[in-house]
């Protein structure tokens, strides 16, 4: 047990903080905000060229096979720069298709190495809940293809993507779910974009028989549950490690302005008002921070991970959410000028803290796991699946 | 990063588990509180800490050239959580010692080290006086330096286990012209010289007698005079006026580890494996939104007061310095254990207010007595503002005050 990051864990996250300080700066942000796309193509490809993509794919994929712990750092260190680039998007997919693809959906990790495939991943739908009970999208089995049938919300840079993710339910077996890879360019569907407060391209997807080889599924019929539900857990975790870095750069700010800021004949930081304040939004930032590190340490030691990523995520949303509201607060009245940048990132961890499940919703993985199953518990050790 | 404990100390645990079945039996149980409340400590109780002695558990990471077990500390800190969950004792020499090892003398470490691993010795802690707390350079007891004896004039409060300690760490002013924290300087002085007088002061969360684990448990603290107490020089830990530094490394390590972490985080594992207790009020309970939804936020808060302790014994581990960890995590698990305790006792309802002995009290009214006991935590050792004061200027560099 060491939870420290060692040094290698160290380096490589100064080193990608150092890649996306010099190459994304607010201005970038705000730029990219009024684009169709909402994401920078440049930054994309230069964050690819620096390997970073690589990072945590596997050999086989052309990656470099590090630890999972490692995208969340990269993840981190994204949120704290709030990068404007389809990296979560991508990612979550990414990730699933090496763990769980066939060798040609493996080999399509190249182009996602090089920066020339973007994918998307598709799973709340109309009511916005972030549940396996919530998935409706219809998967129908005719010959060798699947025809699917529904609509899903909220989805992360979906008209950037070439390629999307989405878990759907078999018509025929209804306890059964399905992720498959659909073409974006495919016949039958249709998107709106949303206006988020992030403003980083989410889309709505309607599917209209839209049709995909069966080949085009992850995994076989029996996994799909399975793999539906990782899908889920590491798109929450990685929220939740993009929520603490960037919920850490608003602190750093507010520190930054505390120290410089005078009233009352001195500087704001020195008053106790506002040092309890940052205490408490710095305790906020390294429980979400531990919590998403060993979710993800989990996930890759192959040990019971959901309970962990409800954690991290109900924890991060409500917790984060009060950091860079503290931020505002001490920020005073700049912070809600448009031209000021702390709002880049007040409204990121706004939206960012609604997807990929609400606290709400994770706790009540978290209750069924601690009150719906026998045995005695202690803290560190829950019994989860 | 690595998030778990090894086979190796996941079987210590098991062998500590096993040993506490064993050998702390009702009757040692009862003999332990008996000698907590300072009725003298019986042959079962002392039979225990010997067994416990010989197998080094008792300062596991210590150097085994003062009777430590020479171990590492992520593995005295599994050694220390199941003593603390099993029988309330907790480990790692006290107050005392930890410094002496840190700032003492070789004469000093000889004769205090081992003694107080084997709890010959047993300190408890002079800081606190009637006018002042957790902001310690105001303190006032004198020291007086004559030839070479310190004579020394002056009052403690909050001097928990006073009534059990064989020496006092004491910290006083012994330059009387220095203001603040310059001026203090740590001496080591054994109970009942003459001029020296213990009167107790009894906590509120054991009237009656608390249950087993209820946060800040401690039925008994003190109030300690010194009436012209003369001691030798030798008594002095560290440089005279050096007293500040000696204490605050010292301070840290009563912030951490895994009493502070488990007292802080017991209930809400009572509150879960009570609810999957049978009974009516667990029926309509245990399907309730709101209380779900409240039972795992609570949870989820206990899992990071766990995580904030495994940082620090990770700082330690590794033999790094804390910059404001420890105290960051003073304020956390503190907190936690407040907001849980009351927010199960809005869950429990009227029932929650029932302590020991009461008909109908749940759980031996541990939620009751928590009520009583919990939000002391927030106080003892520092208060929760003093640690939001140290993160925000150790931790984020933020200026001090003006005047």
């Amino acid at each position: 047990m060491d939870i420290l990051l060692d040094d290698q864990e160290v380096q490589i996250r100064e080193a990608a903080a150092e890649f996306l300080e010099g190459e994304c700066t607010p201005a970038l942000v705000r730029k990219v905000e009024t684009d169709a796309l909402q994401y920078s193509p440049e930054l994309w490809s230069k964050f690819a060229e620096n390997g970073w993509l690589q990072l945590c794919l596997s050999n086989k994929a052309g990656g470099e096979e590090l630890p999972l712990p490692y995208l969340g750092l990269l993840f981190e260190v994204a949120g704290y720069h709030i990068a404007p680039i389809p990296l979560h998007a991508t990612m979550v997919p990414a990730m699933i298709i090496d763990r769980h693809g066939s060798p040609e959906q493996i080999a399509m990790l190249q182009a996602v190495i090089a920066g020339d495939l973007i994918m998307s991943h598709a799973v709340a739908e109309q009511t916005g809940h972030w549940s396996i009970e919530a998935i409706a999208l219809q998967g129908r089995i005719e010959g060798h293809e699947l025809v699917l049938n529904g609509c899903k919300t909220f989805v992360g840079s979906y008209r950037a993507s070439q390629q999307c993710m989405v878990i759907y339910r078999d018509v025929t077996a209804p306890d059964q779910l399905g992720v498959v890879l659909v073409p974006t360019g495919a016949k039958g569907l249709s998107s709106e974009a949303l206006i988020s407060m992030a403003k980083d391209g989410e889309s709505n997807v309607r599917f209209d028989n839209v049709r995909v080889p069966l080949s085009a599924r992850i995994g076989n019929t029996q996994s799909g549950n399975l793999i539906a539900r990782e899908l889920m857990d590491l798109s929450s975790v990685l929220y939740a490690s993009m929520i603490a870095g960037a919920a850490r750069r608003t602190l750093d700010m507010a520190v930054a302005h505390a120290k410089q800021r005078e009233a009352f004949g001195q500087p704001i930081g020195a008053f106790q008002a506002i040092q309890h304040m940052c205490a408490n939004m710095m305790n906020a930032i390294d429980g979400t921070t531990m919590l998403s590190r060993e979710a993800l340490w989990r996930m890759q030691e192959n040990l019971p991970y959901q309970v962990n990523v409800a954690q991290a995520k109900s924890f991060g949303n409500e917790q984060c959410m009060m950091v860079v509201r503290s931020a505002q607060q001490i920020h005073g009245g700049m912070g809600f000028i448009r031209d000021f940048d702390l709002n880049l990132w007040y409204r990121r961890v706004g939206s960012w803290s609604l997807r990929g499940g609400t606290s709400a919703e994770h706790r009540k993985t978290i209750a069924a796991a601690l009150i719906d199953q026998p045995g005695r518990v202690r803290i560190g050790s829950i019994p989860q699946r | 990063m690595n998030f778990t404990f090894t086979p190796e100390e996941e079987h210590l645990r098991t062998e500590v588990r096993a040993f506490l079945v064993e050998h702390f039996t009702d009757n040692v149980r009862a003999e332990n509180a008996a000698g907590k409340r300072g009725e003298g400590w019986g042959e079962a109780i002392r039979d225990f800490f010997e067994k416990v002695n010989q197998k080094r558990w008792f300062a596991w990471s210590w150097p085994t050239e003062f009777g430590g077990g020479g171990g590492d500390r992520t593995a005295q800190f599994v050694i220390e959580e199941e003593f603390y969950r099993y029988t309330g004792i907790t480990l790692g020499g006290g107050t005392g010692a930890p410094s002496i090892l840190m700032f003492g003398t070789a004469a000093q470490k000889e004769e205090f080290v081992p003694r107080s691993i084997k709890r010959e010795i047993i300190f408890c802690q002079g800081y606190s006086e009637p006018g002042c707390g957790t902001d310690l350079a105001g303190i006032r007891c004198r020291a007086k330096r004559v030839g070479d004896k310190y004579i020394i004039t002056g009052q403690k409060i909050y001097t928990t286990n006073a009534q059990n300690a064989t020496h006092i760490y004491l910290m006083v002013r012994t330059d009387p012209d220095s203001v603040r924290h310059r001026g203090l300087s740590i001496l080591l002085v054994p109970m009942g010289m003459p001029g020296m007088t213990v009167r107790p002061l009894w906590t509120v969360q054991n009237d009656p007698p608390a249950p087993f684990g209820t946060t800040y448990g401690e039925e008994r603290t003190n109030e300690v005079f010194f009436d012209d107490v003369e001691v030798p020089v030798s008594c002095l830990l560290g440089e005279e006026g050096g007293g500040w530094e000696v204490a605050r490394r010292g301070l840290n390590l009563d912030r951490v580890g895994a009493w502070r972490y488990l007292i802080s985080v017991m209930r809400d594992e009572d509150i879960v494996n009570w609810l999957h207790t049978e009974g009516e009020l667990q029926d309509t309970l245990r399907d309730d939104p709101q209380v779900r939804d409240k039972v795992a936020e609570m949870w989820t808060e206990a899992e990071v007061c766990r995580l904030m302790t495994m940082r620090s014994i990770s700082i330690e581990q590794n033999g790094g310095k804390f910059t404001y960890e420890g105290s960051a995590e003073k304020v956390f698990a503190p907190e936690h254990s407040v907001r849980a305790t009351e927010a199960y006792s809005q869950i429990l309802g009227p029932f929650a207010q029932l302590m020991q002995g009461s008909p109908d009290a749940i759980e031996k009214g541990i939620f009751a007595h928590n009520i009583l006991g919990a939000y002391q935590s927030t106080i003892n050792h520092g208060s929760v503002q003093v640690m939001r004061d140290q993160v925000a200027r150790i931790g984020l560099g933020l200026p001090r005050a003006a005047k």
